[in-house]
C-alpha cells in the first residue's frame, strides 16, 4: 500500500513546498464549498506555528453570521474583530467590511469630528454596505492593517492565513485592486489598493491554495479556479487534494472482483468504485497543472485537524486508511 | 410519519426555493427537482445564478443566455418529458441588468449613453446583493407572468443559507429614495443640505474629488434605474410566505453542513417562510437493505484474497447507512409536522448525465 510520503513526495518536495507556504506574509485558502477550507486553514495555521512563525488567522465574515466554521476548531462561537490570540503563535479575527471602512474612514478623515460623523451617518452606511464593492474594499483594508502592523520593527502577524469565501467572492476579492483603480485612480482608496497589491501579486509574498477533492466537479471547479486567479494576477502557490480515499486491493483483486461487484448490489460497492475515480481525478489534474500538490487522506472527525497538520508535515505515514483494516 | 411529500411539493407548488450551503449538491438538487416536474406534465423552469457550467451542459443548454431557455428537444425526449416542459435560465447579472435598463429608457441611443457609461459598466456587477437582487427580480417577474406552473430557484452560494433574502434588503437600502438624497445636491431643507455637505466632504477625502463628483453624478442620474429593479422587499416577503411557496434546504451529512441546516431552519421559522423538507443529499440512508457481499462458489484465488477487505468496506458502508439513517431521523423529527426529510444518494461522479439526473428525480418523485 502506498505510504502518504511516497505519493505526496513523488513530484516535488514537500519541505520546500511547506517551507514556501509558511514563509509567505499572507496566504489565501480557497476553494470550493465543502472540500474542507476551513479545516486545512485550521491545520496550516498549527502547522506554521509550530514551526515558530507568528500567525493570524483570519476569514471573511459577516455581520449577520451566526457562526464560524474556522472559529469551531478553537472551540469558539465566532472569531474576534480585532486580532486576539487564540493559542501560542496563533492570533484569530474575523476580516469584516465594516471594520475595515471604519479603519479607512479614520485613517483617511485625520479629523476625528469627520470620521464620527462619517461612521455613525446611517446613509453612508448603507452606501457602503450596498455600494461598488465597498464591502471588498472593507476586508481589503482591514487585510492591509494588519500586513502593516509592527510589533518594534517587526511583523505583527508574520504570516496571515485567510479561510476565503466561496469561488466567486474569492476573485472579486483578488480582483478588486484593478478594477477599483480603473474606477478610482487617485486618492487615498487607490494608495491603498496599490499598497496591499504590493503584497497580493507579488509571489514571494503571498499565495493562493485551492483545496480540492479527488472528485469530478471540485476538479472541474479547481482548474476554473487556477485560471480565474491568474487573470486577477494573483499568485497561486499549490493545490491540496483532499480525502483521498486509500485503495487496499491490488490490481490483480480489482480485475478479478470487478464483474461481481457490477452483478451485486453488495455494500461496499461505492467504496470499491471510489478509488478508482479518485486516482482518475488525481491524474486529469496532474495533466493539467504543475503546481505543487499535497494529498491528503479521508480522516475521521475526531482529531481531525491536528492528524492533518501531521500529515502535511510528512512526520508521519499515511494513518490507517478508511477501510484498509 | 409526517404528511408532507416532496413528490406532493413538486406536483403542486409554484415556487421551490433550494437553499443550503455551498458545495453540498444544491444545483444538482435543484436540476432534478425542475426535471421531476417536468416529467409529471408541469411547466418548469430552473432559475439558477450558479457559475459553473455544469448544469447548463447537461441541460444541453447555453451559459448565460439573455432570457431563459426551452431544452433541446432530443434532451426533453431522452428526459421522458411528454406533456410539462423544461427551461433553464442561468443568469447574467449583466446581461439582466442591461436588459432592465433597456426596458426602461426610451430610445436605443439613451440605452447606449448608460450601458456604455463607465461607473454603470463596473456598478452593475460590482454592487453588493445584485446577484441576489436579479435572481428575486427575476423570480418576481416571472411568477406574475404565469407562464410556468413551477420555477425552481437555485439559491446563490452563500456561507449562509439565507443570505439572498438579506441581500436584496441591503441593495434596497441604496436604491431606497430617502438614502439617495442625501447625496444628492438637490436635497431640500437645511438639515438635509448640511447632512449632504458632510458627506460630499466625506466622499471627497475618500475617494478624490474627481471620482466623487462622478460618483453623485451617477448616483442622480440611475436612481430611476436601480428603483426599476426594486422590487419592493416587502412585496417579495409576501411572494416567498405564501401556500405555493415551497422552501427546501439541502444538506450533506457532514457536521458543518448540518450545523447550517439547523441554523437555517430556526431563521425560516423566524421569517414565517414556509419550509417544507431537508433533503440530506451525499447520504447512505437508504442502503441499509443492501446485502453483504459473498464469497461465489469456486471463486478464483484473487476474490479470495479481496472478500474480506470488500467486506470490511461494506462493513464501512453499513455504518454510514445506519449513522445517515439515524441523522435522517433526527431531521424529520426537528422538520416537525408541517415539513419532512429525505435522503439523496451519494454520487461521487457527479450527475452531469441526463440518466443519473433522472435517478435523483424519480427518488424525489416518490420521497
Amino acid at each position: 500500500m502506498a505510504r502518504s510520503s511516497d505519493r505526496v513526495g513523488s513530484d516535488f518536495s514537500r519541505e520546500a513546498a511547506l517551507d514556501e507556504l509558511v514563509n509567505k506574509r499572507v496566504v489565501l485558502i480557497t476553494g470550493k464549498g465543502g472540500v474542507g477550507r476551513s479545516v486545512m486553514t485550521a491545520a496550516l495555521a498549527k502547522l506554521a506555528a509550530k514551526r515558530g512563525r507568528r500567525v493570524l488567522v483570519t476569514e471573511v465574515g459577516d455581520e449577520g453570521d451566526d457562526y464560524s466554521p474556522l472559529a469551531r476548531h478553537w472551540n469558539r462561537e465566532r472569531l474576534p474583530k480585532m486580532p486576539e490570540a487564540l493559542e501560542p503563535n496563533i492570533h484569530g479575527a474575523v476580516l469584516l467590511a465594516r471594520t475595515g471602512q471604519e479603519l479607512f474612514l479614520k485613517s483617511v478623515l485625520r479629523s476625528g469630528t469627520l470620521a464620527r460623523a462619517a461612521v455613525g451617518s446611517d446613509a453612508l452606511r448603507r452606501l457602503l454596505s450596498a455600494g461598488p464593492s465597498f464591502r471588498e474594499m472593507g476586508v481589503f483594508f482591514q487585510l492591509l492593517t494588519a500586513l502593516r502592523e509592527k510589533t518594534g520593527t517587526e511583523p505583527t502577524h508574520e504570516l496571515i492565513l485567510i479561510d476565503m469565501p466561496a469561488t466567486g467572492h474569492t476573485l472579486s476579492l483578488t480582483g478588486l485592486p484593478e478594477l477599483l483603480l480603473k474606477l478610482v485612480p487617485g486618492g487615498p482608496i487607490a494608495a491603498a489598493l496599490k499598497e496591499g497589491q504590493g503584497y497580493l501579486n507579488d509571489p514571494k509574498q503571498a499565495a493562493a491554495w485551492i483545496v480540492t477533492l479527488p472528485e469530478t466537479l471540485p476538479v472541474s471547479e479547481c482548474l476554473e479556479l487556477i485560471d480565474g486567479l491568474g487573470k486577477t494576477k494573483m499568485p497561486v502557490g499549490g493545490l491540496v487534494v483532499n480525502r483521498m480515499p486509500a485503495d487496499p486491493f491490488t490490481p490483480a483483486e480489482r480485475a478479478a472482483m470487478g464483474p461481481l461487484i457490477e452483478q451485486h448490489a453488495w455494500l461496499g460497492r461505492e467504496l470499491f468504485k471510489k478509488p478508482l475515480v479518485a486516482h482518475r481525478e488525481l491524474a486529469r489534474l496532474r495533466a493539467n497543472t504543475r503546481l505543487p500538490m499535497f494529498v491528503t487522506p479521508e480522516l475521521p472527525h475526531e482529531g481531525l485537524i491536528a492528524a492533518l497538520a501531521t500529515v502535511l508535515d510528512g512526520a508521519s505515514p499515511l494513518p490507517v486508511p478508511t477501510g484498509g483494516g | 410519519m409526517s404528511a408532507i411529500r416532496v413528490g406532493e411539493l413538486i406536483r403542486t407548488k409554484k415556487v421551490i426555493v433550494c437553499c443550503g450551503a455551498g458545495g453540498v449538491g444544491k444545483t444538482t438538487t435543484a436540476a432534478a427537482l425542475s426535471l421531476a416536474g417536468a416529467r409529471a406534465g408541469r411547466r418548469v423552469l430552473v432559475l439558477t445564478i450558479d457559475p459553473s457550467r455544469r448544469l447548463a451542459e447537461t441541460l444541453g443548454v447555453s451559459r448565460n443566455p439573455p432570457d431563459p431557455v426551452r431544452i433541446p428537444k432530443e434532451r426533453s425526449d431522452a428526459a421522458g418529458i411528454t406533456t410539462g416542459s423544461l427551461d433553464a435560465w442561468m443568469l447574467d447579472i449583466k446581461l439582466v441588468s442591461d436588459a432592465a435598463v433597456r426596458r426602461l429608457v426610451k430610445s436605443e441611443a439613451d440605452a447606449q449613453r448608460i450601458l456604455t457609461n463607465r461607473i454603470y459598466q463596473q456598478v452593475s456587477t460590482m454592487v453588493a446583493g445584485m446577484h441576489e437582487y436579479t435572481a428575486m427580480e427575476a423570480l418576481h417577474r416571472l411568477v406574475h407572468a404565469g407562464t410556468y406552473d413551477l420555477v425552481v430557484l437555485d439559491t446563490p452560494p452563500s456561507r449562509n443559507a439565507l443570505d439572498f433574502l438579506e441581500a436584496p434588503r441591503r441593495l434596497s437600502g441604496l436604491v431606497d429614495s430617502r438614502a439617495i438624497s442625501a447625496f444628492l445636491p438637490r436635497s431640500d431643507g437645511i438639515v438635509a443640505r448640511a447632512a449632504s455637505r458632510v458627506i460630499e466632504k466625506i466622499l471627497g477625502a475618500v475617494f478624490g474629488e474627481e471620482f466623487a463628483h462622478e460618483f453623485v453624478t451617477f448616483l442622480s442620474t440611475f436612481t430611476s434605474i436601480f428603483q426599476s429593479l426594486n422590487v419592493d422587499v416587502s412585496d417579495m416577503r409576501r411572494l416567498l410566505s405564501g401556500d405555493d411557496v415551497a422552501f427546501l434546504l439541502v444538506s450533506s451529512p457532514a457536521p458543518a453542513a448540518l450545523t447550517e441546516a439547523s441554523f437555517f431552519h430556526d431563521k425560516t421559522r423566524e421569517l414565517s417562510l414556509p419550509f417544507r423538507a431537508f433533503v440530506l443529499n451525499r447520504s447512505h440512508a437508504n442502503d441499509a437493505g443492501r446485502p453483504m457481499p459473498t464469497l461465489p462458489a469456486s471463486a478464483p484465488e484473487e476474490v479470495r484474497t479481496a472478500l474480506p477487505k470488500l467486506l470490511s468496506l461494506a462493513q464501512l458502508e453499513q455504518t454510514a447507512a445506519v449513522r445517515d439513517a439515524t441523522l435522517l431521523g433526527e431531521l424529520r423529527k426537528r422538520a416537525g409536522t408541517g415539513a419532512t426529510a429525505i435522503a439523496l444518494p451519494d454520487l461521487p461522479q457527479g450527475a452531469d448525465d441526463i440518466a443519473t439526473l433522472i435517478t435523483v428525480a424519480d427518488t424525489l418523485t416518490a420521497a
